[in-house]
């Protein structure tokens, strides 16, 4: 026994949301070959299958590439500013992959540890977000060695999951529940979830392995080939630094909060022109070690999903997985086959 | 033509000719794309591999300079690659005699296959020290290589405008356009310029729009269309048309196509005393 | 589009030729409209393109680069740099749907102020016609 709408329901459902003022976000095919989540206008946009899953993440919905934190003005000698306010405008992000919707419990931790960023928590309360489990995945995909998989909850309101004639409801919060009540209707069957990809890593092993590997000279080698774009980190559901900059004129201007990424040159310059990081093998260094062991020592998860975007967005073709496979090679531990 | 390459790279290496051979090897899953590698031993020259998933440019490695710290290398280039080594000669960027080109004979890649390979007419690499590999057999004269941009150009002013709107939205500035390119390969780029800014950092419309013409207009008369950063874009931004646009105002205006001579003085930088004005005031 | 709109150009201009252009005609008195706002530069050739997009991203509705005539550039060549670039530049700026007839490229020498008068009061009539740069201006308002 369980709950579940039509197929042709879930349409309605966003054109309703739509309707009632909210903002609503999922997966839409922008272009042949490029399925990514955006602001949709109506249910028309939305894609629901077809592919994996779309090539950037949700998190652009409670941490925005850009925005505004606060606006100046000059007048004379003196400053005058004004703080912005987070939107407080209600959004429901659906179609999201479980591997999207579990890096929000995992970015909660960054964002209120020592100081509360409204930016990102205003947001994030005012957001719903309603999974799709999935039905296929990839030979990028590796979420199954984070302790998620298909039908992973973690960060889901709710979880839709496909079925025979539409899908499966479980509202999994009180949020989720009052999005979905009376739309629902009770079937006999569950879904059925297909299985999710292998396990090929062991992320306490992996932790290890980075704690005693600091110094290995194998991080040049690895690091040869990354560009040092931003095309991983930006895509990444779980990523999260930013640049704060102002922008503006001599009369005055704004105070922005934007995206910025760990690989690019510049992440680690200093006004005096040190630069601790200045090769791409302490770039890609630390990007491991953050993810897999200072941020897991820091909070006690992973900052990884195994969404694989990294990795099929790589114009090189690196990911973290493949990164910790190759450097698995050079270590002592065993990573994984 | 993959045991010919093995053989050539694994006997450079053993002779010292090279220290490292900068050529395409496994992908991380069993239809991927081949991953750029460096090989140093001559045997681990088994890793190289060869196919028509081989995408990547990677003339790109040759100004960089964990690269150049390894010493003197052989690169493995398809036509298209090839042609930015002229560039990079034109602007003494790398010393061509100070490496080994080896061309690989090439009938397109990506599948399905890369726009660019339809008006491919450097299957066999030109400029290469030695080339592997067999011209293919092609079925017919290639395309105009500006038959996209005629194409976009049907449309109104408006109409292209709105079209670039939507599509430097998109824009998340993730420089993987600029990173995989051959010619972009300034120490500081502009948009990492502040004191003044020239271009905001912000994933702005604004801004967005601002990096795509300057990206484009930096590669004016340089860019040799090898499509690398349209392939590298997560969000799908059709630069390619952008740079179809200037390499067709090269060839119009100055009848010049970048990375073909490397004699012929660069279209931006020089300038004749009978360009044309008709425009001017 | 309103009676009141002013449209706004900005003028790049060289030091040696235009600008001087421009001082001769306050000099003689000679009557042109003030929505020019004009930037001098040593040189034409110094014009970064960036710049004309900048201006537009600041508003402007129209924008002037003017400078020595071919031959008699102060730094020799910056001219024919300039106008080397500017035959590419406005390729893309069309290819890419910004309007070019809103951007005027010029040469008027020291001597010709009354070039320089007819030149802004022909653009600043032309400008108002059209309106302002409606299109440009969207995509430069800030989003939060």
């Amino acid at each position: 026994m369980s709950e579940m709408i039509a197929q042709e329901a879930l349409p309605g459902l966003v054109d309703k949301w739509l309707a009632q003022g909210k903002r609503v976000a999922g997966p839409s095919v922008v272009k042949p070959g490029y399925c990514l989540y955006v602001e949709l206008e109506s249910s028309a946009q939305l894609a629901l299958e077809g592919f994996v899953r779309p090539r950037n993440s949700i998190k652009e919905f409670v941490f925005p590439r850009h925005e505004t934190v606060c606006r100046y003005h000059f007048s004379g000698h003196t400053v005058e500013t004004e703080d912005c306010d987070p939107p407080q405008s209600e959004q429901v992000i659906v179609g999201a992959r479980p591997c999207d919707a579990a890096a929000l419990p995992i970015l909660d931790h960054l964002f209120t540890w020592d100081y509360e960023d409204k930016f990102y928590t205003e947001r994030r309360k005012a957001t719903t977000v309603v999974t799709l489990a999935c039905q296929t995945h990839d030979d990028e995909c590796f979420c199954t060695s984070l302790d998620l998989g298909p039908a992973a909850e973690q960060g889901s309101d709710v979880l839709l999951l496909a079925m025979p004639g539409g899908y499966e409801v479980r509202c999994l919060t009180d949020k989720g529940k009052a999005l979905f009540a009376g739309e629902t209707r009770t079937a006999e069957q569950a879904a059925v979830v297909p299985p999710g990809p292998p396990v090929t890593v062991t992320p306490e092993t992996v932790m290890t392995y980075l704690q005693a590997s600091y110094d290995d000279p194998m991080w040049i080698d690895l690091a040869l080939r990354c560009l040092g774009c931003g095309a991983c980190a930006y895509t990444c559901p779980t990523c999260h630094c930013f640049d704060i900059v102002d922008e503006g004129t001599a009369a005055g201007g704004c105070r922005v909060k934007n995206w910025d990424c760990c690989q690019f040159a510049m992440f680690t310059q200093h006004a005096s022109g040190h630069n601790p990081r200045p090769g791409q093998s302490q770039r890609q260094r630390q990007r491991i070690q953050h993810k897999f062991r200072i941020y897991p020592e820091k909070f006690g998860v992973m900052l990884c999903t195994g969404c694989g975007n990294c990795a099929r967005n790589c114009p090189v073709g690196l990911g973290v997985l493949s990164t910790l496979k190759e450097a698995a090679g050079h270590g002592p531990v065993e990573v994984g086959s | 033509m993959i045991g010919q390459l093995r053989d050539k790279c694994r006997r450079l290496l053993q002779d010292g000719a090279v220290q490292v051979v900068i050529g395409y090897g496994g992908a991380s899953t069993p239809d991927g794309m081949p991953h750029p590698i460096f090989v140093r031993r001559p045997d681990d020259v088994d890793k190289l591999v060869w196919n028509d998933r081989c995408m990547s440019n990677l003339t790109t490695y040759l100004t960089r300079d964990a690269v150049k710290a390894l010493g003197k290398p052989a690169i493995v280039v398809k036509g298209c690659d090839a042609r930015a080594l002229v560039v990079l000669e034109q602007e003494c960027q790398i010393d061509r005699s100070a490496m080994h080109v080896i061309g690989m004979a090439c009938a397109g890649v990506g599948s399905p296959r890369a726009p660019k390979c339809a008006s491919c007419d450097v299957h066999v690499p030109a400029l290469a020290d030695e080339v592997i590999g067999e011209a293919p057999e092609t079925t017919g004269p290639a395309d105009s290589p500006y038959s996209e941009l005629e194409e976009f150009l049907k449309k109104s002013t408006v109409e292209r405008f709105a079209y670039w709107r939507e599509e430097t939205a998109r824009c998340i500035r993730c420089y993987a356009c600029r990173e995989v390119c051959p010619t972009c390969y300034c120490r500081r780029c502009i948009v990492d310029k502040n004191r003044p800014t020239c271009i905001e950092t912000s994933a702005t419309v604004k801004a967005n729009f601002a990096w795509h013409v300057t990206r484009a207009f930096h590669q004016a008369g340089r860019c040799t269309g090898c499509g690398e950063c349209t392939r590298a874009c997560p969000v799908g931004i059709n630069m390619r048309l952008l740079n179809q646009s200037l390499a067709r105002a090269a060839e119009e205006h100055f009848s010049y196509r970048a990375g073909t001579d490397r004699e012929t003085p660069p279209i931006i930088g020089a300038y004749g005393l009978e360009d044309k004005e008709s425009f001017i005031r | 589009m309103s009676e009141d709109f002013e449209p706004k150009i900005v003028a790049f201009v060289c030091n040696w030729c235009t600008y001087l252009a421009a001082d001769l005609a306050g000099t003689n008195r000679l009557e042109y409209p003030p929505n020019v706002r004009i930037l001098r530069l040593p040189c034409t050739g110094r014009v970064d393109f960036n710049l004309i997009i900048k201006a537009l991203e600041m508003g402007a509705d129209a924008v002037v680069v003017s400078g020595c005539h071919p031959g008699d550039c102060h730094y020799t060549a910056g001219n024919y740099h300039a106008r080397r670039r500017w035959i590419l530049f406005r390729e893309l700026l069309e290819t890419m749907g910004v309007e070019t007839d809103r951007i005027f490229f010029s040469w008027i020498s020291a001597a010709e102020s009354k070039k320089w008068q007819q030149m802004i009061t022909e653009i600043t009539d032309q400008i108002r016609e059209m309106g302002p740069y409606q299109a440009y201006h969207e995509i430069s308002e800030a989003t939060a």
